[in-house]
């Protein structure tokens, strides 16, 4: 029979829990940000045209305020991939994630050459039943992004949801668990 | 050319921030992949979508994000700063849906020697209505300069 999980024993090893600061593979480039233009169909010049961005007031290409990019250039982007999690790996009965929403609080903008990190910290982590899940975990997360200069540029808060497959589900409630 | 610049003075509350729609298919899953990265099967491979217990594949938060934040710098203009952006996934853009952006400015205020323009902004399609509600502050140049 599997265990039972314990979300008070959870919360209390993993709020206020920070991973150690990673640091993006490369500095923040041209073809990345051009590619995340092109899914959305942005074709705004500071972000893709170099001589255009270099007459505006931020003197060169910046990135679309977009805290999954800032994420990608601080994390998200090696080859071979390194896995970096967005947030810190919390146990729960479930692994199918969901991101249910998301704030990004900008401070700067980031220029094209920037090397960004990220810090990532658990804010709090909860059981609230969704339906397809009695069991499923909420976890709530707040990534601060630096550039070279360890300046802040943004800081992004998520809250995941960690879910069982209904067929989980289902073997579980066999087993007598919820 | 350079792009048209909206100044704080100039900003009406109740007016809309012109959107866009985007056709959710095949081709639009792939630039997704590609243009954020995000390799979790739950974007792209239905199988995987449908053992999860949803219905089909979803468009992921960086797709997402990447929208409601164009909605914001096409009509900001170069000088603009967005302050920071929030937004839920309530419900799924999925393959066949036409996925509409929109914004529409709801206050404007001076904070910390700051001309701040609050927005809502939202994705909706036809299945499902709103999908991805959100608010945004945005910073705006006045025509004095400051």
């Amino acid at each position: 029979m599997a265990q039972k999980f314990d979300i008070e024993e959870v919360r209390k090893r993993f709020i206020g829990m920070e991973t150690p600061p990673a640091k993006g593979r490369y500095p923040v480039e041209h073809d990345p940000i051009r590619r995340h233009c092109q899914m959305v169909e942005d074709t705004n010049p500071l972000f893709l045209d170099p001589e255009y961005a270099r007459r505006t007031r931020w003197g060169g290409v910046i990135c679309p305020p977009s805290g999954w990019l800032a994420l990608y250039f601080a994390s998200l982007g090696p080859w071979p991939p390194a896995f970096e999690p967005l947030v810190p790996v919390v146990p729960a009965p479930g692994k199918r994630i969901i991101n249910l929403s998301q704030e990004v609080e900008w401070f700067d903008v980031i220029r094209v050459g920037d090397h960004l990190s990220v810090r990532r910290r658990i804010v709090d982590v909860y059981q609230k039943p969704i339906g397809i899940d009695p069991e499923a975990v909420w976890v709530v997360s707040e990534l601060v992004v630096t550039n070279q200069r360890d300046e802040v540029v943004c800081i992004i808060r998520n809250t995941h949801l960690f879910h069982r497959t209904p067929e989980e589900v289902a073997a579980a409630q066999q087993e007598g668990q919820p | 050319m350079k792009r048209p610049q909206r100044y704080w003075e100039d900003v009406q509350v109740g007016e809309e921030l012109p959107g866009f729609s985007l056709e959710i298919n095949l081709r639009r899953v792939i630039q997704q992949v590609s243009g954020t990265q995000d390799w979790y099967p739950l974007h792209f491979d239905p199988q995987f979508a449908r053992r999860a217990g949803h219905q089909d594949i979803f468009m992921n938060t960086g797709f997402l994000q990447a929208a409601l934040v164009r909605v914001i710098t096409d009509w900001m203009g170069d000088e603009g700063f967005l302050k920071k952006l929030y937004f839920e996934m309530r419900r799924q853009q999925r393959p066949g849906d036409v996925m509409t952006c929109k914004g529409r400015v709801v206050d404007k205020y001076v904070r910390d020697g700051q001309h701040l323009v609050e927005c809502e902004v939202w994705a909706e399609n036809e299945r499902e209505g709103v999908t991805t509600p959100g608010r945004a502050w945005v910073v705006l140049p006045t025509r004095e300069g400051t």
